[in-house]
């Protein structure tokens, strides 16, 4: 008995009354779970669409439908969906397509789920190269200086962040701030 | 300068903003307290989703709101490791001296580089848009400042390094 | 349209703020107290402090004046509760009031009957308490149920045995707060009939599930508003009891979140929040119509644009900017008429049944400002 630190237990969370356990799910009424395999048909759905050349109709076509009860690797799917069609449609195009779609009944519905793709998609790739620079020798680090400051980063991730960048720019001159308030607000995650 | 960098910092500036929506809230988990909810993290429902914007993989802003504290952390870009030194060494100077500072956090939380905590108490006392106008102006003149100082440590070892050899000529 | 009146009481935060019924008296929290102002004279336009109420150790969070007794209720994070009465004397002397919750008390409102008040808690609690002249104190009976998580905001129905709250749980409730002894039975409304204390009448939440930072029932009593902190503004009209409600609008905002909200009439709507203004909704479709604003800023455009060249010398001289234009070199001071987020949007004139034609609004600046709609 004497083994076991008592002041490590966290007695909050084995209090079912207490603040700490409080139930998310309350929070979030009408998710459904969505099976991988709908994520992949709905996925192959939308590039077909977006081959076909009409890049709006697979951009909401992939919003509306987005799969709020999928699993992490569902979600993962259509992110990839998402930013293919995103990283297809020009910069010239981007806002007048966002006023159509703004306009439309449940418009504002739309780009909020657009937004939070955009977090999403800016939120990935968590760096890891981090922690590889530790390990250099003293030696190196005279040397490797002299590559100078890499402005514009690196060169697939980068132009990927870009584009999020500037549809985020566009799409917060519409919607405002009450978007991004929404997305941090909405427990339902994309 | 980048062409990505000014709408990354519009986007940072708009996260920010609607961030920024404080409130004095007093803990539900202790009496007569008031902690900020984002470091206390005592109820989950208390806390907001997480955003992150980021220009690449190697620059990325954290901001993890909650009911009356935000807490925005920076990952500055560091090329190779002699940017590494002199980012670890900047934000030392800075972090030591976070009473000073108000919003400054003394750990950065692990990932990043800085990292603030803005709560209800300084929404409060200072404008909201001159706050996420401080936060934006550092992150403009962090980049500024390390390549001065990386410009400069290059040039005073070269220095040394000349007056040192030259009498072995 | 008048010009708002801007009454800059001091540098810290207005939790709550309420005017005496004949909006003579100005009761404001002031951090761990409440300080009273006067005007000098009836016609006077400026208020002066005349009194300071003191008893609480923590931030006080609510103040409500009752209109017809004159009662000062007060709320704070130090879990009490004081009913404040004026004495012959000119002294205030407070009541203990016996909440028995052990979190902070977020907000007070007395009802449209003054017999009873409810108080808000982080206790996850509401105390809807009466006087019980026995003892010469007031006491509490507490709504918990379906409460999880702090209460933000409470509001009551014109029949003052309806109550809502809404709290950070997202939700936003009906409760019966009928109280035997106190409590004359109400009419049957399209909240219910025959209600004990503490029935949920009602409980709606967002899809977009945010903390709710107020409610406010209609002057009719028959749809509920509440703003919520995903910028929405929704509006209820129930049915019938035990039915789902006839309709559930909610009009998400680009706007910053709002934190008080008031029916201006049963077609209009008032909020006010974070962007340090007041806008209007208006219904039945409920669309943002406009904000008490534009006519504040419009009025300081010329005079800015004179003093601009001024201000970027000015501002060369003292704090090293360079200008960059006459907005730019001097961006802090806000177009709107508050600096700061507004905390509390309260009627000024009107309310009770009739429209109302002006609001009082006290913000984290430390102003209180009347306006005319």
């Amino acid at each position: 008995m004497a083994d076991f630190n008592w002041r490590t237990l966290n007695i909050d969370a084995l209090d079912p009354e207490s603040a700490y356990n409080f139930d998310l799910t309350t929070l979030t009424p009408e998710v459904q779970p969505v099976s991988s395999s709908d994520v992949q048909t709905l996925s192959g759905q939308v590039r077909q669409i977006l081959r076909g050349g009409n890049a709006e109709a697979a951009l909401r076509g992939a919003l509306e439908n987005a799969p709020y009860g999928a699993d992490e690797q569902g979600k993962a799917m259509h992110l990839s969906v998402v930013t293919e069609v995103l990283g297809q449609i020009r910069q010239a195009e981007m806002t007048p397509l966002l006023q159509r779609m703004y306009k439309d009944d449940g418009g504002s519905e739309l780009c909020d789920t657009l937004m939070k793709y955009l977090y999403k998609g800016m939120g990935q790739g968590h760096p890891s190269s981090a922690s590889g620079s530790k390990n250099l020798t003293p030696q190196a680090t005279g040397f490797s200086q002299v590559g100078g400051r890499n402005f514009g980063g690196g060169e697939g991730g980068g132009q990927a962040m870009s584009v999020f960048l500037s549809w985020h720019e566009k799409l917060v001159e519409m919607v405002g701030p009450g978007s991004i308030v929404r997305v941090m607000s909405d427990r339902r995650t994309v | 300068m980048s062409q990505s960098l000014r709408p990354y910092l519009s986007c940072v500036r708009s996260t920010l903003t609607a961030a920024l929506s404080l409130s004095n809230f007093a803990s539900q988990a202790a009496e007569r307290h008031n902690v900020p909810e984002i470091e206390a993290a005592s109820s989950p429902e208390l806390l907001l989703n997480p955003l992150t914007v980021s220009r690449n993989a190697e620059e990325r802003v954290l901001v993890e709101p909650s009911v009356n504290s935000v807490r925005v952390s920076i990952r500055i870009k560091q090329a190779d490791e002699i940017e590494h030194i002199l980012v670890h060494k900047f934000t030392r100077f800075l972090t030591q001296r976070a009473e000073a500072f108000f919003i400054l956090r003394r750990k950065a939380v692990p990932g990043y580089d800085i990292s603030f905590l803005i709560t209800n108490l300084h929404t409060e006392e200072m404008l909201k848009h001159k706050l996420v106008d401080f936060i934006i102006e550092f992150m403009e003149e962090v980049d500024k400042e390390i390549s001065e100082m990386k410009l400069f440590l290059n040039a005073r070892a070269r220095f040394v390094a000349e007056s040192f050899l030259t009498p072995f000529d | 349209m008048a010009a708002p009146q801007v009454h800059h009481l001091f540098h810290a935060p207005v939790a709550d703020h309420s005017f005496s019924a004949d909006r003579q008296t100005l009761a404001v929290a002031r951090d761990t107290s409440i300080s009273l102002y006067t005007r000098p004279s009836p016609t006077s336009p400026t208020f002066t402090p005349t009194a300071s109420l003191r008893g609480h150790d923590k931030t006080i969070t609510g103040v409500d004046i009752a209109p017809r007794s004159g009662r000062i209720v007060t709320c704070s994070q130090d879990r009490n509760a004081y009913v404040w009465e004026a004495s012959p004397t000119g002294e205030w002397k407070p009541t203990l009031v016996l909440l028995r919750i052990n979190r902070a008390a977020t907000g007070v409102r007395w009802s449209p009957s003054e017999a009873k008040f409810a108080v808000g808690s982080g206790a996850r609690i509401i105390a809807v308490c009466y006087f019980e002249a026995d003892n010469d104190w007031w006491v509490s009976k507490h709504v918990k149920k379906p409460l999880r998580s702090t209460v933000t905001a409470i509001a009551w129905h014109p029949n003052s045995v309806l109550l809502a709250a809404g709290s950070t749980d997202g939700h936003a409730r009906v409760f019966s707060a009928f109280i035997k002894g106190t409590d004359a039975r109400p009419e049957a409304s399209v909240w219910g009939e025959r209600l004990p204390f503490g029935t949920v009448c009602g409980e709606y939440l967002n899809p977009t599930a945010g903390w709710v930072h107020d409610v406010a029932f209609s002057p009719s009593g028959n749809a509920l508003a509440y703003c919520a902190h995903d910028s929405t503004v929704t509006v209820v009209y129930p049915s019938a009891p035990d039915q789902p409600p006839s309709a559930i609008i909610s009009i998400p905002t680009q706007l910053l979140p709002f934190t008080s909200i008031l029916w201006s009439s049963e077609t209009e709507i008032l909020a006010a929040g974070y962007d340090c203004g007041v806008y209007r909704f208006s219904g039945p479709e409920w669309r943002l119509s406009g904000t008490l604003d534009t006519v504040a800023a419009a009025g300081g455009g010329g005079e800015q644009r004179e003093e601009s060249a001024l201000n970027m010398f000015r501002n060369m001289d003292l704090k090293g900017r360079s200008g960059g234009g006459g907005s730019g070199g001097d961006d802090t001071r806000l177009k709107t008429v508050h600096q700061n987020s507004i905390s509390t949007l309260r009627a000024y004139e009107g309310g009770d049944g009739e429209e109302v034609t002006r609001i009082s609004t006290g913000g984290v600046d430390g102003r209180v400002v009347v306006w005319t709609l």
